[in-house]
């Protein structure tokens, strides 16, 4: 079912349970709380491997924060794995949902059905086409530095230091990228584009109604139990 | 089907601000008026701000994962020192681009790039980009976005942070004892005029010089320092 | 810049623009788009009249190609991508699609809709961009430098389909290119501009080229005929390693390099880089890698020195002073022996000066005063000693390429990577690459260098190897 969901209901899936996170405060309460996130992994889960990754690195977060609070937050072990398990309930719903989410069609979503203005929409969405391009000039600035003798190695502040040069130069060359990407836009009418239509549609179907408010139930289902 | 004549002579005024005298005769270049109109290059500009900004994050999320543990092992609430650099989309894009929401657009970029990349919390990420980018944009805000010295980084950098601390202060930190979350905040805060602030303020200057932000305020601002 | 311009263009002419780099060539273009004023600074006096209006009010009949293939690229999916501008001209959804589907035939792309932008080669995303534009039923069609990034196959598809959309639909084409062969036979008049940016030619492709050939060829231009440049004369004395060394150098055996990434949906999605690639680099001999784009050249080249870490394999360098695995070595180490410049070597820049870039591996190697005086007159031999105190971002392309190379060899490596060292450089930028190639083998420096460009592997080539898809053919 959530494959016919569109990218607004999943992103309310991922965004709401923050709202009934901060609600969990004791063991119990958080362990009854997941039930209803365990039926929807149940029911919902694609791609087993990716959200055991994104979950298993919420658990991480989770485990820190547990131990974290016990040591600060007064050595009460109910307290600290009441402090995990928000994290879970916060995290958990998204790691599922954000396997079925297409941030592509995102944009369409965005401009069409809440009516963000369409040019900031369309420069966010092409921006985001050239992250794996980012991502691997990235790595060839560090190939470079490492070449020369300045690479990124060794202790801790050295690699800060490197870092900070190395995002430097990476922001250089995206800035000139976004240079080159505004003419290009500007040249197919982007400069006067404040109004314009879509290629695609964005249809809001029942499978999203359900989403939604799962969604919904998610954020109320914690302060119910209280 | 088309014809056309051209004639062009270069000269030496720009295209893109006109400056604002302030105080001690520092002139600070705006963004061209009206403030909502936004060129396609502010846009990208603030959009790849964000994008390169959130690879950054997630190379940082690394390191953050390697030290904090030796935070949490000695002078925990001091972590809050290592969070400065997650402000800084939102301070740059601010900064750069000198328009009403560059900041929140740079932010809530950064943080969907994290999101995107694969981080501990998700799309929860966003949550706090748009904090972190609200708090900085209430900053230039309050200077009704004709100042962007040094001195309104830092505060954007901490603004940021604080606005960023409501939110962790009940998802994050909930469990903790007061006095360490204002311990965390005080730490937080000061990354945040540090590393957002200060870093960001030299980082806009250090990209001016470089000619990749032509286009933008900061470089006409160098521009015309150099001219003087 | 651009300075009294006086230019008339007739409808249906095809014009090639020549002349040196910094001549305002893309200024001018982007100015007959209309986009001048999206990215430039600087002052703009007189008017540009196509079709009688000014082109900012007419978005998408002056169509604008640049030289980055991928910066036009705004969608995950081809059909979205050519979209793009009749969204902008807020044409309706249905006829959006049959006009998208008809641009994509018109430059041939046989793809589907959904097929991924990021799957395109570089010559593909050229004709997609191509597409894009002509789905905007352009009368002008503008192209800066298209085809100088892509291999010589690449390019000539993209010449091809521009030929075909012009022979059509007779649109007016003005081309900037400065590897005219192939654009010459295309178009009926040549403009020349001098650097200061003023006409000092114009009329038919023979007529000019022949009056104005020294001319040309002296500002770099590659003017079709006249002969292949030579490598410069370098001394060797400036480009010889700090310690000699003798003999196969690096090593490197059943190379496999697999990258496995995951799409945020989740799917696994593996490219096999290199597949079982054994390749060595010997003292005093170049050795050219040559492929298809994708093919695994750069790859091949950065595994040579230690920079990308092979799935399988192993890659050593004992003879130049350690049996670990080469991707293993402290990066001091590494810049003691060797040197690699990027395809892009504004990614390599890290210092404020030029002269403080030319020295920055002799700094982290000990060498400073050893390299002092070679650094000088390495950046006297490539003709940028007057930029010594600029700084490096602020130079030209052809500049930084030499600069970065003069800065690879000045703390004297014994083995010398080049990743694309000639891709889109003026004649005299490609004398002076090659020259300096040949230099350091002649000095006893082994060489590797990843290229499609087949000039330079005849003239500079010991050693040929041929990758497709990843494996030597």
């Amino acid at each position: 079912m959530m494959a016919r969901c569109g990218p607004l209901s999943l992103l309310l899936v991922c965004l709401l349970p923050a709202f009934g996170a901060p609600a969990i405060e004791s063991v119990e309460h958080g362990l009854w709380s997941l039930l209803p996130v365990a039926v929807l992994a149940a029911v919902a889960v694609r791609a087993v491997g990716i959200t055991l990754r994104r979950m298993a690195l919420g658990l991480v977060a989770a485990g820190s924060i547990a131990v974290s609070t016990w040591l600060y937050g007064g050595h009460d072990l109910d307290t600290a794995v009441g402090a995990s398990l928000r994290i879970i309930y916060l995290i958990a719903p998204g790691a599922i949902a954000s396997t079925y989410l297409e941030p592509s069609s995102l944009a369409d979503h965005l401009a069409q059905r809440l009516r963000l203005p369409p040019r900031v929409v369309v420069a966010a969405s092409a921006a985001l086409q050239r992250l794996d391009e980012v991502g691997e000039q990235w790595r060839q600035i560090g190939r470079a530095r490492r070449a020369r003798g300045v690479g990124a190695e060794g202790g801790p502040v050295r690699r800060v230091r490197v870092g900070a040069t190395m995002a430097v130069a990476l922001l250089v060359s995206t800035m000139r990228l976004s240079g080159r990407m505004s003419v290009a836009m500007d040249a197919r009418g982007f400069a006067r584009a404040q109004r314009r239509t879509w290629a695609e549609p964005a249809p809001w179907r029942p499978a999203d109604s359900v989403a939604a408010l799962a969604g919904v139930a998610l954020a109320v289902v914690p302060w119910l139990l209280r | 089907m088309s014809q056309h004549t051209s004639t062009t002579t270069p000269s030496t005024s720009s295209t893109s601000a006109r400056a604002a005298a302030g105080r001690r005769g520092h002139r600070t270049a705006l963004a061209q008026r009206p403030l909502l109109a936004w060129r396609t290059i502010d846009l990208m500009t603030a959009a790849m701000v964000g994008v390169t900004m959130g690879v950054v994050f997630w190379g940082w999320n690394f390191f953050y994962a390697f030290a904090s543990p030796a935070f949490t092992a000695t002078a925990a609430p001091f972590v809050g020192l290592l969070g400065g650099t997650w402000l800084l989309a939102g301070v740059l894009g601010g900064l750069i681009v000198r328009r009403p929401g560059a900041a929140l657009f740079a932010e809530m970029l950064a943080a969907a790039v994290s999101a995107l990349l694969g981080n501990e919390w998700g799309w929860t990420t966003l949550y706090s980009g748009v904090l972190q980018g609200f708090g900085a944009e209430l900053i230039l805000l309050l200077f009704l976005y004709k100042r962007f010295s040094l001195v309104v980084a830092v505060l954007a950098g901490m603004m940021a942070a604080a606005v960023e601390m409501t939110y962790e202060w009940n998802i994050y930190w909930a469990g903790f004892d007061t006095a360490w979350k204002l311990v965390y905040l005080g730490a937080f805060m000061f990354s945040g005029a540090v590393i957002a602030g200060g870093g960001g303020w030299l980082l806009t200057r250090a990209l001016a010089r470089t000619g990749a932000i032509d286009a933008m305020p900061p470089a006409q601002e160098l521009h015309e320092s150099r001219a003087v | 810049m651009l300075r009294d311009l006086d230019l008339s263009i007739a409808p249906g002419e095809r014009v090639l623009l020549a002349g040196p780099s910094g001549a305002g060539k893309s200024t001018l273009l982007r100015a007959i788009a209309g986009v001048l004023l999206t990215a430039d600074v600087g002052d703009l006096a007189g008017e540009v009249r196509v079709d009688g209006a000014d082109p900012h009010e007419h978005p998408g009949r002056v169509a604008l190609l640049l030289q980055d293939p991928t910066a036009s690229l705004v969608a995950e999916r081809i059909g979205r991508d050519v979209a793009f501008g009749l969204e902008n001209l807020r044409l309706p959804r249905e006829q959006i699609w049959p006009q998208v589907a008809e641009a994509l035939t018109a430059v041939g792309l046989p793809y589907p809709l959904d097929h991924r932008t990021h799957a395109l080669s570089g010559g593909e995303t050229q004709r997609l961009a191509l597409a894009g534009a002509l789905a905007m039923r352009p009368g002008v069609l503008l192209l800066d430098e298209p085809t100088s990034m892509l291999d010589p196959g690449l390019a000539a598809e993209v010449r091809a389909a521009v030929a075909d959309v012009v022979r059509r639909r007779g649109s007016t084409l003005v081309v900037v290119e400065h590897r005219m062969e192939g654009w010459v036979d295309l178009v009926d008049r040549v403009v020349v501009l001098d650097e200061a940016g003023a006409v000092v030619a114009d009329g038919p492709p023979d007529r000019v080229l022949a009056e104005h050939r020294d001319a040309l060829l002296a500002q770099g231009v590659w003017v079709p005929g006249a002969g292949d440049p030579k490598p410069a004369d370098i001394d060797h004395a400036l480009v010889g390693p700090y310690q000699e060394a003798a003999g196969t150098l690096v090593e490197a055996t059943e190379i496999v390099l697999r990258h496995t990434w995951r799409t945020h949906t989740g799917e696994r999605r593996i490219t096999v880089a290199l597949d079982g690639v054994c390749e060595r680099l010997d003292a005093g001999r170049i050795l050219a890698v040559t492929g298809a784009s994708g093919a695994g050249k750069s790859t091949l080249v950065s595994v040579l020195g230690g920079l990308a870490r092979p799935t399988s394999g192993a890659v050593h360098a004992g003879p130049l002073g350690s049996d670990r695995p080469l991707w293993k070595w402290r990066s001091s180490a590494l810049a003691r022996r060797l040197a690699w410049v990027p395809q892009q070597p504004e990614h390599a820049i890290v210092a404020r000066t030029v002269l403080d870039e030319v020295l920055t591996a002799a700094r982290a190697t000990d060498r400073e005063s050893w390299a002092r005086r070679r650094a000088d007159a390495l950046l006297q031999a490539v003709g940028v000693a007057h930029l010594a105190a600029a700084n490096p971002y602020q130079v030209s392309g052809g500049e930084q390429r030499r600069i970065m190379l003069a800065a690879a060899l000045a703390h004297g490596p014994q083995v010398l990577l080049l990743d694309e060292p000639t891709v889109g450089q003026d004649r005299t930028t490609w004398s002076l690459v090659a020259g300096l190639a040949a230099a350091a083998r002649d000095a006893g420096v082994a060489v590797g260098m990843a290229t499609h460009d087949l000039l330079a592997v005849d003239t500079v080539g010991d050693r040929h190897t041929a990758l497709s898809h990843g494996r030597a053919r």
